[in-house]
């Protein structure tokens, strides 16, 4: 089977999409025929050879050298000096934050009418920005939690109290993120947060809480679930960490929690999944606390694709790959004109 | 790394900064030079002095900082004034590098440290004069397209504001501004500068009452091989004035 796995993208997460590619090409090599798509910060594509998967090839500039791709109806295509080619195939969007999971990607592939493995444009929209996650948790009658909304244009003061976790509302990694505890501390940690986004979300603190993450998908009309992973505990990873985070490919153990926390984890997942981000394989990241289960955030493209929850990654990406939604696309007949022109018997 | 609007003159600018050690209370700000960014400067400086609170700030038009129109030294200085103050940080030591030398002295911090600092005005050279009187004629003859022939190294990657603006600030001469800068300060010089050469030092430290100059061996980017010598004299200097 072919796939065709694209990265890069122009996000502050580019370089962790390069480590993530790498990762999962290391993961895939043996289970389908790849082909790499290369999206450089200027928006042009560029045809990887699989040998060249390092991330000093970019780094370099190297992969300017190669072959640029246009988009195509359905596929990329190239013209060399006296020839024409073309590269098919499924495609697995591996663009982290911006382009990627902002909805920009889905809508050029749905658009040229790729089939592709990755967040929807409606899914990209509730999963890119905090606060609408929160609103699609509401709606779906997930527990999250509380929260408070600041604009750099102007001055407001928080109500919640400290300790508080300030985010970027935009962005789906660690980047831009700090822990206040004191208050002198607070102004600049949103300074680093306005750097990324012009709005931030602030959520208290809290100390030593349980996190659990759960990835998955439907295929097949069935939702299948990888093992519950208790991440190994830290404040929070800071920009090295889930550089390092995004390589990961050695699996992991499923978390020591009860069978009744496991179901509940899951059927939070299958509520905020279903009827929205069909076609994605996505990593669900949860909060517990006295024993509820809260959506701390969604991940519609996770690193490496969170290979390293999955028992048979291989397989769970081509049972995707076989059972994608096709967008209703309108035919259009002209019947309306046809019928008028008739009617004026022309 | 951080960012911050500000508004001047009708404005908006964002400022990226960062701040290092932020529980120390006394502040050692760092501008950089023309084309460079803050962090050259806090690759070079971060590692020493850590009992002061660092600051690197992207000048407006320079690494992530935004600059929409033209500036000149003294919009450059107002603007990092207002920015001072909304992060809440007093004047303590201000080192400037070149271009950034201009800036942190209008800025009168209690100790000011210039490092290859540009402000003294050196005549453009015949050539400079030639090439810039041969391009006016051309342009009379609407041939502007040859500009990047005649433009300086230092100005073909700018924008056309930053290439107003650099127009205008390597034009200022600063000889009043140091003669009338009222407190302590270190003068750290390449004795192989091209750019602000060695003589334009001496000349500073004539005119500002209260300074002295160390000179090492290297170009206008010297203070990249000499951080910990120039922060031990900085950190000293100031114990000591803040004694008297």
């Amino acid at each position: 089977m072919k796939l065709i796995i694209l990265f890069g993208g122009a996000s502050f997460e580019h370089e962790i999409s390069i480590v993530s590619a790498i990762t999962v090409k290391e993961k895939l090599q043996n289970s389908f025929e790849l082909e790499f798509v290369f999206c450089d910060q200027d928006h042009t594509f560029y045809l990887v050879p699989a040998e060249k998967m390092k991330s000093k090839t970019f780094s370099s500039g190297e992969h300017k050298k190669f072959q640029k791709l246009q988009l195509s109806h359905g596929c990329f295509s190239f013209t060399k000096m006296f020839s024409k080619g073309e590269v098919f195939g499924t495609i697995l969007n591996l663009i982290h934050g911006a382009d990627g999971e902002d909805g920009t990607i889905a809508s050029i592939l749905d658009f040229y009418g790729f089939s592709f493995i990755g967040p929807r444009v409606d899914a990209s929209v509730f999963s890119y920005d905090k606060r609408y996650t929160k609103m699609l948790a509401k709606e779906k009658g997930v527990k999250y939690i509380q929260y408070e909304v600041l604009h750099n244009k102007e001055q407001k003061d928080i109500e919640l109290s400290l300790p508080v976790i300030i985010k970027p509302v935009r962005l789906g990694s660690s980047i831009g993120v700090s822990i206040v505890k004191e208050m002198d501390e607070l102004d600049y940690a949103l300074d680093v947060a306005y750097e990324f986004d012009s709005s931030v979300i602030v959520e208290p603190f809290i100390e030593g809480v349980k996190e659990y993450n759960l990835a998955g998908y439907i295929a097949n009309r069935e939702l299948h679930l990888s093992i519950v992973e208790e991440p190994q505990k830290q404040e929070f990873l800071d920009f090295e960490k889930k550089y390092m985070d995004f390589s990961r490919s050695s699996h992991v153990n499923q978390a020591d929690i009860s069978d009744e926390l496991i179901a509940k984890l899951q059927n939070a997942f299958k509520m905020i999944y279903t009827d929205m981000f069909e076609g994605a394989l996505i990593r669900c990241d949860f909060f517990v606390i006295d024993d509820e289960v809260y959506l701390n955030e969604i991940n519609p493209i996770p690193g490496s694709m969170a290979n390293y929850l999955f028992d048979d990654f291989a397989k769970a990406i081509e049972d995707l790959a076989n059972s994608l939604p096709q967008k209703k696309r309108a035919q259009v007949k002209y019947e309306y004109i046809d019928s008028i022109s008739k009617a004026k018997g022309k | 790394m951080a960012q911050k609007s500000i508004d001047y003159k009708g404005n908006t600018f964002e400022i990226s900064y960062e701040i290092l050690n932020p529980k120390s209370n006394i502040n050692f700000i760092v501008l950089h030079g023309w084309g460079s960014n803050k962090t050259l400067m806090k690759k070079v400086f971060s590692p020493y002095i850590k009992e002061f609170r660092h600051i690197y700030i992207d000048l407006p038009g320079f690494g992530n900082s935004t600059a929409l129109v033209a500036l000149d030294s003294y919009d450059y200085k107002n603007i990092l004034e207002l920015f001072l103050t909304e992060i809440g940080a007093s004047k303590d030591i201000i080192a400037g590098h070149s271009f950034g030398g201009k800036v942190a002295t209008l800025l009168q911090p209690k100790l000011l440290v210039l490092l290859s600092s540009a402000g003294i005005y050196i005549s453009k050279s015949l050539h400079v004069k030639t090439k810039i009187a041969l391009f006016k004629f051309l342009k009379l003859f609407g041939l502007a397209k040859f500009r990047s022939l005649f433009v300086a190294d230092d100005a073909k990657q700018l924008t056309p504001q930053m290439y107003e603006t650099f127009k205008i600030v390597v034009n200022e001469d600063f000889t009043s501004v140091f003669e009338s800068f009222p407190n302590k300060a270190l003068l750290f010089w390449g004795d192989k500068d091209s750019a602000t050469p060695l003589s334009s030092a001496k000349k500073i430290q004539t005119f500002i009452k209260d300074s002295s100059l160390e000179i090492f061996d290297g170009d206008h980017y010297f203070f990249m091989h000499y951080p910990q010598q120039i922060c031990k004299l900085i950190k000293s200097t100031y114990e000591m004035d803040k004694r008297k």
